[in-house]
């Protein structure tokens, strides 16, 4: 998160927004005697030293805390006996919080790939990118690449990016990349990387060739880091990709032996894993079993346009409770119709039409994600649509549309059809 | 009287049927309440008509517009202003991500003026198609109440008509007030200060209030030298008083000079600006003097008192928990009657006169955990109590959490600006009783968090909700504290 993810990721892209901004600052009477250049070293070099700041205070946290940090990489030897370089510690309990790392495919010229790490610390800027992946790291990298002025190629397995989201929301992020000049290339899956004699990347898919990168990054998952840490020895169970299996309270088949955050693979966002985290201390220490509730999880994908999100997808909520209602808005919002630029906000707000709770929310445009907490707290509650009609909007904010959405874009009802074992759904239009 | 029903340019007859009105409800004043309760109540049924002053953006006694203060001379250009005002800032920041900026970047106030203008003519148009495609009969004049079931209309050419009406609404808005200082008439109001021909390069603002602190924060942006003056040691009265403490830091950071307790006392006109003098015997040099001193209801010209409809004090309309007057058939909403003078709440009071005089729905407007903003730079947005009507109100503790951070966006840029959240909470019940943010994306960030305040949520379910990559974060994790807390993590 602070090193080489969250963090990072985020003023990389408040660097890259810039571009965007100069372009709607002209809109609203802002003149530029020249076209902003943007350099890339002194990004990086703030960037470092923001994050060395933040280790620095990482280390003093642990240590007002009373927390003994000590530097090496750590091995389980047993039940109660942890390796670090040499020296050994015996303990009570052991947790493993390892995390996960970037995965990359095995094919030819996967060398001259950069991951995420190295993406985040490139000698230059990339002049011409191939990003292979659809998921939310490739897609928040477009959106960094694209904004610092780089030409820059998405290629993705499927139809449209960012799949598992709600499918209209998939839909509008990808066309508002476009707009921005991200080129998606779309059902491609990648099979070779050739390097040619003036350094130039090519990168070989099922579908052709295609030449000049000056990089090619590969987004293409992440793996929990459990190789060469004793698990298989001393017994903690592991999943197939490698994921330590843990059960309600994150503890492994090894009743000493504990695991937390994206090692165990269930969401991993930073929020969680300080949800795990602290959910165990209390478990373990305050005499309090606490389970993590992965309930309405709110989360955002830093696109640009960025993402916000809670609860349950059009297509998850069809699925758990048949009848739905889903609210839509799709506008330009005020500082759009100034600067004429094509941008526009996408909400969706999903009900239960039986009780009237609110089962996501979806939105796509600039502030999602500022925006998407407050009502995070909304849908963990169970508040319902007319709760949220009753609340007064701020105004002028494109908050407010979200408790301003009277009419439903669409009422879905599942209609049992005799003798056949599957439902059918009858999508009404919208009253 | 003789009334003359003047329908598609033809004279009837009166009708000897028993007494037919020309409209089920005839509304003066097309601002935000004006419309919503037209529309609903066509919606429900109704023969509507409305009348609306000739547009202008700049408003007097006589001339108004469609879509009212809100879209023409208020929220709408405001936030406009203070988009155009924020890139000034933005771009300043944008040199530590790497930007390559000249020194100085050109600021085109004509450019943004003129594009201003061009939307809320745009805004203007589109509110007179939505009165017309709910059916509304829309009228150009100043409507006055001549009787309890009739409203007079003098047009533009200065000739009356008069049209009776089941139920009458007034919804005429209010205007910006000017103190009665010698050399008042040297100082504009905030309608011409959205529409200015010349960016001032010095302004001396004279109030205390969200209007005057937002002008002080565009002008500012814009590179103006900004003197705010206030009566009171800090702006904002009535908000939370830790919060206007932080907005009055914020606005000092910024450059813009704060003079508490003070009133100006004096304009004069020189050579080289307007000479202000101040209580303090201070003067100051100003291109523009701006008075955002307070707002007056629209009531003068309406003829209320010979219809004997009561008003109280400040002229504002007085109504009942339905927003009826105490005649029953003639109705008030909006900043008209003094209530909560915001345009979501006009909306509110127009969807709850609609659903109770036509939807067959007594509905009473809820003011209850009302959030609204102020659109200084950094924005301050609040829902529910402050900290003081909580200890006020509250039978047992009131606890207030409070987080002061460096935004992360800020640890680059190194701008020192500091943002702060507060929840105050009951202590018995865990209630959160009120929320408050002063930074930025404020307004965006407390809509959701007024949702869960408006139905009790409490403080065990704002921490029990995971919080995402946001500034937000830090609301789900404040750590106790009597006064202010210090969040270290990012």
């Amino acid at each position: 998160c602070v090193l080489r993810g969250c963090v990072p990721k985020k003023l990389l892209v408040y660097a890259s927004k810039y571009s965007h901004e100069f372009e709607e600052s002209c809109g609203f009477g802002w003149k530029y005697a020249a076209e902003p250049e943007h350099d890339w070293s002194t990004l990086i070099a703030n960037k470092n030293a923001e994050i060395q700041r933040l280790t620095g205070i990482y280390k003093s946290t642990l240590k007002n805390a009373g927390v003994e940090l000590i530097e090496g990489r750590g091995k389980i030897v047993d039940p109660h006996t942890v390796d670090v370089d040499g020296k050994l510690y015996s303990a009570k309990n052991i947790l493993i919080s390892v995390g996960g790392r970037p995965f990359i495919p095995d094919i030819p010229g996967s060398e001259y790939v950069v991951d995420s790490d190295a993406a985040l610390d490139l000698p230059s800027k990339p002049k011409k990118i191939a990003i292979v992946g659809g998921g939310y790291i490739a897609v928040e990298f477009a959106g960094i690449f694209n904004g610092l002025q780089s030409d820059v190629h998405v290629f993705i397995r499927q139809k449209k990016v960012l799949r598992g989201f709600d499918e209209e929301i998939r839909d509008f992020v990808g066309e508002q990349m476009l707009l921005r000049g991200i080129e998606i290339h779309t059902e491609q899956s990648p099979q070779a990387i050739i390097k040619s004699s003036d350094g130039s990347l090519s990168l070989k898919t099922n579908k052709g060739t295609i030449d000049g990168f000056s990089h090619i990054m590969f987004a293409t998952g992440r793996k929990p880091n459990t190789k060469n840490l004793g698990l298989e020895s001393v017994g903690v169970k592991l999943k197939e990709n490698g994921a330590i299996e843990v059960d309600e309270y994150s503890q492994t088949s090894v009743p000493s032996i504990w695991a937390v955050g994206d090692v165990t693979d269930r969401i991993n966002l930073t929020p969680v894993a300080l949800m795990e985290g602290g959910a165990l201390a209390k478990t373990l220490f305050a005499n309090k079993p606490t389970k993590p509730e992965y309930r309405a999880v709110p989360s955002a994908v830093f696109s640009q346009p960025p993402i916000g999100q809670v609860g349950l997808t059009e297509e998850q909520a069809i699925k758990e409770y048949g009848d739905v209602d889903v609210y839509t808005a799709n506008f330009r919002p005020l500082k759009a119709t100034l600067s004429g630029l094509p941008d526009r906000i996408f909400m969706k707000l999903i009900a239960c039409a039986k009780t009237d709770k609110v089962l996501g929310l979806h939105i796509c445009g600039e502030d999602s994600p500022e925006i998407i907490q407050g009502f995070a707290v909304a849908v963990k509650a169970g508040l319902t649509k007319a709760d949220f009609d009753a609340t007064v909007g701020i105004h002028p904010t494109a908050a407010e549309e979200l408790v301003t959405m009277r009419t439903p874009t669409r009422k879905l009802r599942r209609t049992p059809s005799e003798g056949k074992t599957d439902s059918e759904f009858k999508a009404a239009a919208g009253v | 009287m003789a009334r003359k029903m003047l329908i598609d340019g033809e004279l009837e007859k009166h009708s000897e049927e028993e007494t037919r009105y020309d409209f089920d409800l005839f509304v003066i004043g097309a601002g935000s309440g004006g419309v919503r309760a037209s529309r609903f109540s066509a919606q429900y049924g109704a023969k509507v008509g409305i009348c609306e002053l000739p547009f202008h953006p700049i408003s007097t006694e006589v001339i108004g517009g469609v879509g009212g203060t809100c879209v023409i001379r208020g929220c709408v250009p405001k936030k406009i202003l203070v988009y155009g005002a924020t890139f000034g800032s933005e771009l300043e920041d944008a040199r530590s991500y790497g930007w390559e900026l000249n020194e100085k970047i050109d600021f085109n106030w004509k450019k943004l003026l003129h594009k201003k203008t061009e939307e809320i003519v745009r805004l203007n148009g589109i509110y007179k198609r939505l009165l017309s495609n709910a059916g509304v009969k829309l009228f150009e004049g100043e409507g006055k109440v001549v009787g309890p079931n009739e409203v007079e209309v003098i047009q533009l050419d200065g000739t009356k008509i008069s049209y009776s009406a089941k139920h009458i609404l007034i919804a005429t808005g209010s205007r910006a007030q000017r103190p009665s200082i010698p050399g008042q008439e040297l100082a504009i109001t905030s309608d011409e200060a959205l529409s200015l021909e010349e960016l001032p390069k010095r302004a001396v603002i004279l109030g205390g209030g969200y209007i005057a602190v937002e002008f002080a924060s565009i002008w500012r942006g814009m590179g103006a030298t900004v003197d705010l003056c206030f009566r009171k040691e800090l702006p904002l009265r009535g908000f939370d008083d830790e919060m206007r403490a932080v907005v009055a830091r914020t606005l000092e950071g910024r450059g813009i000079t704060m003079h508490p307790g003070t009133t100006l006392t004096e304009l004069v006109k020189t050579e080289d600006g307007i000479k202000v003098r101040t209580n303090h015997g201070e003067e100051l040099l100003a291109d523009v003097v701006l008075f955002a001193t307070g707002r007056a209801p629209n009531t003068k010209r309406l003829n209320l008192e010979a219809v004997g409809v009561e008003l109280d004090k400040t002229g504002a309309v007085k109504v009942d928990e339905y927003s009826r007057t105490n005649l029953p058939s003639i109705w008030a909403i909006g900043d008209v009657t003094n209530r909560m003078n915001l345009t979501p709440v006009a909306l509110m009071e127009g969807t709850c006169f609609a659903k109770t005089v036509f939807g067959g729905q007594p509905s009473k407007p809820d003011y209850s955990n009302v959030p609204c903003a102020v659109f200084c730079i950094p924005p301050l947005s609040v829902v529910g109590l402050s900290e003081e009507q909580a200890i006020e109100q509250a039978n047992g503790d009131v606890l207030a959490f409070t987080s002061t951070f460096n935004p992360m966006k800020n640890t680059i840029s190194g701008r020192q600006e500091k943002t702060v959240m507060k929840l105050v909470v009951d202590g018995e019940t865990d209630k959160v009783l009120g929320a408050s943010m002063c930074g930025p994306d404020a307004a965006e960030i407390m809509q959701g968090i007024a949702v869960a305040l408006k139905c009790g949520a409490t403080k065990a379910q704002f921490d029990s909700t995971v919080s995402g990559p946001t500034f937000q974060s830090l609301c789900s994790s404040l750590c106790f504290s009597a006064f202010i807390s210090f969040f270290t993590c990012l």
